[in-house]
């Protein structure tokens, strides 16, 4: 009987929450199959679906979209990058902090700490002037750059965190083993953070594929553009064509729910590690 | 194999000094146990044998060379940990080998020496294996192939067992014994066990507060202990302890506590007068003394286990412990007589701790 309560709560929390979430997207997906005329009608299903919008997407058949597949490639691209390197700064960083106990480890940390206190809005004109000063505007790397700034220090922080929770016999016996700090790094140590590199390494993949301000700022080149900022240049026309915005848009948030799907083991396991004694 | 030799040892963390000046060496093939409480400075001392602690003065030698300034990686040890320490990504065969992997040592001569490690220690049907995916046990046996395999000059192991259930623990103290027996490797064995002390040791380091009470074999150490720690941390049940004054009249000597039981002694030390504790051990406390020489007490509580009896008696006020042979018929509550052969019973000084010589 108490069961069939809680089940119950739980429902009566989870039905509207369910739907709160999935609303939006219904809407995006109803867009993306709908005629111009259909989309606006207000309906539940359009008269007459059709994948038409999917076919000027593809086919780059508006103006707003004439380069869709080279800005899709920008995200991709500009999205890895800033996810291997930040994973590379984390991890050698997280490394050196937590298991070589470098000199000055806890300041890093708590300079880490210290930037979540600052939005990243904050940061965004004064970013634009140091990437400015290292004549990096209109090249991606300023924008992959401004991204792995943002993302390290979460990035570490978590690596740090989950470095500590292995067993510091690992390194001592690979020591006597015969094991260099460099040895212990790539054979033991990363094998073991599997989890954990996975979580922090999506984590800034996807910041990094979401990003609009930034990219916003530091991009200009058609060319160089992330999806994102395309995107927003639907918005600047007048009569703007609302069913390939949605396509886009949905194509756009593809990527991200099907790395979810296929990491989501490893997520779970590596966001909630260390959450509780094991 | 190598000797070890520990010359005026000290070690502090910060301003706090756990181990102040140890020396003693150990023999080459010798098997030498560091027992001693939980914080005595044992385990530290291992870890700095082992080069993972640093030195904070004295010098650490290994088949006489100094290794003070050595890389552990460099000191051709082994050690074994509480823990196991496996690498839990990789099998038995490669946690084994991983070793001789960073020597680039060659895959044949890899494979050829965890082989023989591996039959050494049962371990061929696991060698495919993942730490996780085996018992306790052979977890410990694994930790134990990857310290053979590279076959050093000397094996470390700290606390091996502790993580073991009794039955096992058991076992593989016979194990570790027997392996010893067969490689004579020196080893250097860290417990806070006594009675894995007592039953693998060659030889035995009691270690409190950082100091070495007594060196000795394990029988030494249980026959002539030479203060009262050393007294009542060897030996299983612990040496029965009372607070008396040494007398002596027309030569022969006893100690009356000041409940007036009167236990007897030999000859030997000790001035008339002296504030003593006198101890004796379980087993040497006899049924059945005559009423003269012998002490009377009272039995609490009769624990048989099958081949021997243990007594829970009253003596005067002090409770004692009193280990038979056979199956006495015994009630809780029975009047008894006690003998004590003066030659068994232990006289310490009561203010320094110290053997007096009898």
């Amino acid at each position: 009987m108490k069961n069939v309560l809680t089940e119950a709560k739980l429902l009566l929390i989870g039905i509207p929450v369910a739907i709160w979430t999935l609303l939006p997207i219904y809407n995006l997906f109803l867009f993306s199959i709908s005629t111009k005329d259909d989309a606006f009608a207000g309906k539940l299903w359009p008269d007459h679906p059709t994948l038409r919008n999917f076919e000027i997407v593809f086919r780059e058949q508006h103006h707003f979209l004439g380069k869709f597949w080279r800005q899709l490639g920008n995200s991709v691209l500009i999205a890895v990058a800033v996810g291997v390197i930040t994973l590379l700064v984390a991890t050698t960083a997280a490394f050196a902090i937590s298991r070589l106990r470098a000199r000055g480890g806890r300041l890093v940390l708590n300079c880490a700490l210290f930037t979540y206190f600052i939005p990243a809005a904050f940061l965004a004109v004064p970013m634009y002037k140091a990437m400015s000063a290292y004549g990096l505007l209109n090249n991606q790397w300023a924008l992959i750059l401004a991204m792995i700034t943002i993302a390290s220090p979460y990035a570490i922080w978590v690596l740090k965190q989950a470095s500590d929770k292995l067993p510091w016999e690992l390194d001592e016996a690979a020591r006597i083993d015969g094991a260099s700090p460099l040895q212990l790094f790539w054979l033991v140590y990363l094998p073991l953070m599997g989890p954990s590199l996975v979580a922090v390494g999506i984590y800034a993949l996807l910041l990094a594929w979401n990003e609009y301000l930034y990219a916003f700022l530091l991009l200009s080149k058609e060319d160089d553009l992330t999806l994102a900022v395309a995107l927003g240049q639907f918005l600047s026309a007048d009569d703007s064509p609302w069913e390939l915005l949605m396509t886009t848009g949905l194509l756009y948030a593809l990527p991200p729910a099907a790395i979810y799907y296929v990491f989501k083991r490893y997520m779970q396991a590596g966001l909630t590690a260390g959450a509780v004694k094991q | 194999m190598a000797s070890v030799s520990f010359h005026d040892i000290e070690k502090s963390f910060g301003s706090t000094k756990v181990i102040h000046g140890i020396s003693f060496d150990i023999q080459d093939g010798e098997f030498m146990v560091l027992v001693g409480p939980s914080g005595c400075g044992k385990s530290t001392l291992l870890r700095m044998l082992a080069g993972l602690e640093e030195i904070t003065s004295g010098t650490i030698s290994i088949d006489g060379r100094p290794v003070n300034d050595v890389d552990s990686k460099d000191r051709d040890i082994a050690m074994v940990f509480q823990s196991y320490a496996l690498y839990p990504h990789m099998t038995v065969r490669d946690n084994m080998g991983f070793s001789l992997r960073l020597r680039k040592a060659d895959r044949k001569e890899i494979d050829s020496r965890v082989a023989r490690a591996a039959k050494i220690l049962n371990l061929d049907p696991y060698l495919e294996r993942f730490p996780r995916e085996l018992s306790g046990g052979q977890r410990q046996r694994v930790a134990m192939g990857r310290a053979i395999v590279r076959d050093p000059k000397v094996f470390l192991f700290d606390e091996p067992l502790s993580n073991l259930d009794a039955k096992l623990r058991v076992q593989m103290r016979s194990e570790i014994k027997a392996l010893h027996q067969r490689l004579k490797t020196t080893t250097v064995y860290v417990t806070h066990d006594q009675i894995e002390a007592m039953t693998m040791a060659d030889r035995i380091v009691v270690m409190h507060d950082g100091v070495i009470e007594q060196i000795g074999t394990p029988l030494e150490l249980y026959d002539r202990p030479n203060n009262l720690f050393v007294a009542q941390f060897i030996g299983s049940p612990a040496m029965n302890i009372v607070e008396g004054t040494l007398r002596r009249t027309n030569g022969m000597a006893h100690v009356e506590t000041p409940d007036g039981v009167r236990w007897p002694l030999g000859g030997g030390a000790g001035a008339d007068g002296q504030a003593v504790t006198y101890g004796v051990r379980p087993d040497h406390l006899e049924l059945g003394g005559n009423k003269d020489r012998g002490v009377p007490g009272e039995i609490i509580v009769v624990e048989p286990t099958g081949s021997e009896t243990e007594l829970v008696v009253r003596i005067g006020d002090a409770q004692m412990v009193v280990e038979t042979h056979g199956r006495p018929t015994l009630q809780p509550g029975d009047k008894v007589t006690f003998a004590v052969d003066p030659a068994n019973v232990h006289l310490f000084d009561r203010t320094s701790g110290a053997r007096l010589a009898s």
